[in-house]
């Protein structure tokens, strides 16, 4: 399998100028909509370490499709945000398939070693100013330049989520509080905006020195630019460092703060919050898609099974943002 | 009841700590982290075990306290109201209940999560 795709990203490169011999081809993740490939390749000249993302050829509901995905990153990269450089795309089966090749952003993604390991200590102190600067220049690109990206009202999302939950057929009462709730805030105060859609740790590259690179845009749509930072300041993020806001590094005053530098757009925490109630509800229905994906056989799992038991943590983050302003 | 010691407690508490002590550090790290989350999942039904008929107990009288009548007092029947809109969304008799229910309810999926020792103190 691996000789196959090792031949098969040497004849893609050549085809695209690049001449060379693929070599340490590992697999990074193997998620149920996309493959990650890291490798090396070399010729006379050089040696760069790349990335390969392959789609599943199947269409998922919730991600748009690899071609797309580098298309908007090469976009995004223009405007000045923190993205790899793709450095080719795949559009046809004789190809690599739904794929492309990216530059590998030497850092960490992993959250707990972000959040915890000594050598990132000063990157975590700049590293919500850092998001909040990248966003905002996510969040400031000229749609016309965003055409094929999905459009997903925020209205319309709520309604999907809501249907999500409602096929499942586990009744949650704090679920339908927090729906009837959302369904009554005014959601029209912001023009939309490209967003990525799963902006937190885990989908960020941090270095010694802070932000690296945004990467995983496979959720990315145009909508409520308030999605990002909402998502990015759920406790469902903070991997345990529940105190820190943003992350679980850093505070909502700095991040908005880096956001400002870049936007004019006025953020206030009480807007915020509503977006973290979204967000909450949000991680909440995905942890049911997941577990539901084990219990009906799709996709027998340990993890899938576990998180069905991690419901209840949104429940008490909702009824904290709900009742008790979330302090 | 019919079953012998171990109880089913004492059963899921041995193989929990079996993992714990005798596996996990054996294992590369990936099979460990999924170790510990096949010890956490015992952990929880360990805790449903011993709490689940006092938990449930005490629900039941908070939902029959919401509904004033035994037949209505249900999980399901309270989502159902809501979205309905039977309730309003800032009676401080709904909010209690909810509170109260998820409490006892994350007391048993992970009585270690911030928001819950948060509310606790």
């Amino acid at each position: 399998m691996s000789k196959e795709l090792q031949i098969n990203i040497e004849g893609f490169l050549l085809k695209n100028g690049k001449k060379g011999k693929v070599s340490n081809l590992i697999p990074l993740t193997g998620g149920a909509s996309a493959e990650t490939w890291k490798f090396n390749f070399s010729n006379k000249e050089n040696s760069e370490d790349l990335i390969l993302r392959k789609g599943s050829g199947k269409k998922s509901p919730l991600a748009v499709l690899k071609t797309e995905e580098a298309e908007i990153q090469k976009k995004v990269k223009s405007f000045g945000a923190p993205v790899p450089e793709i450095v080719a795309i795949s559009y046809d089966e004789k190809d690599l398939g739904d794929a492309y090749l990216m530059n590998l952003i030497p850092g960490e993604s992993i959250a707990r070693k972000i959040l915890r390991d000594d050598k990132f200590s000063s990157a975590r102190e700049k590293l919500a100013f850092q998001c909040g600067e990248a966003l905002a220049k996510i969040h400031s690109v000229d749609l016309k330049d965003f055409t094929k990206v999905p459009k997903k009202p925020i209205e319309e999302e709520i309604d999907r989520l809501y249907l999500t939950y409602k096929s499942f057929k586990q009744p949650l009462p704090v679920f339908e509080y927090a729906f009837v709730w959302l369904n009554q805030q005014d959601f029209t105060t912001r023009d939309d905006a490209l967003v990525h859609g799963d902006f937190r740790l885990g989908n960020l590259m941090v270095d010694e020195s802070g932000l690296a690179a945004v990467i995983d845009w496979e959720m990315v749509s145009i909508g409520n630019p308030m999605l990002d930072i909402g998502w990015m300041c759920i406790n469902s993020w903070r991997f345990g460092q529940s105190e820190k806001v943003v992350g679980g590094f850093g505070d909502l005053d700095e991040f908005l703060q880096g956001y400002r530098s870049i936007s004019k757009e006025q953020i206030d925490k009480d807007e915020v919050r509503v977006w973290q109630i979204l967000g909450t509800l949000r991680w909440g229905v995905i942890c049911l898609i997941q577990v539901y994906a084990h219990l009906n056989g799709d996709l027998n799992s340990l993890e899938k099974a576990a998180i069905g038991r991690r419901v209840s943590e949104t429940e008490i983050d909702l009824m904290d943002l709900l009742f008790l302003g979330g302090k | 009841m019919i079953f012998d010691r171990p109880t089913s407690t004492e059963l899921v508490e041995v193989v929990s700590e079996f993992l714990e002590i005798e596996i996990k550090n054996q294992l590369p790290n990936h099979l460990a982290f999924k170790t510990q989350i096949a010890i956490n999942v015992l952990n929880i039904v360990k805790r449903e075990l011993t709490n689940e008929e006092v938990l449930t107990k005490e629900s039941k009288t908070i939902l029959l306290n919401l509904f004033k009548d035994s037949e209505e007092a249900s999980i399901e029947k309270l989502a159902i109201q809501i979205q309905e809109g039977k309730f309003k969304l800032d009676s401080a008799e709904l909010k209690e209940a909810l509170i109260e229910i998820t409490k006892k309810k994350i007391s048993v999926d992970n009585p270690g999560y911030s928001t819950y020792k948060k509310l606790i103190k």
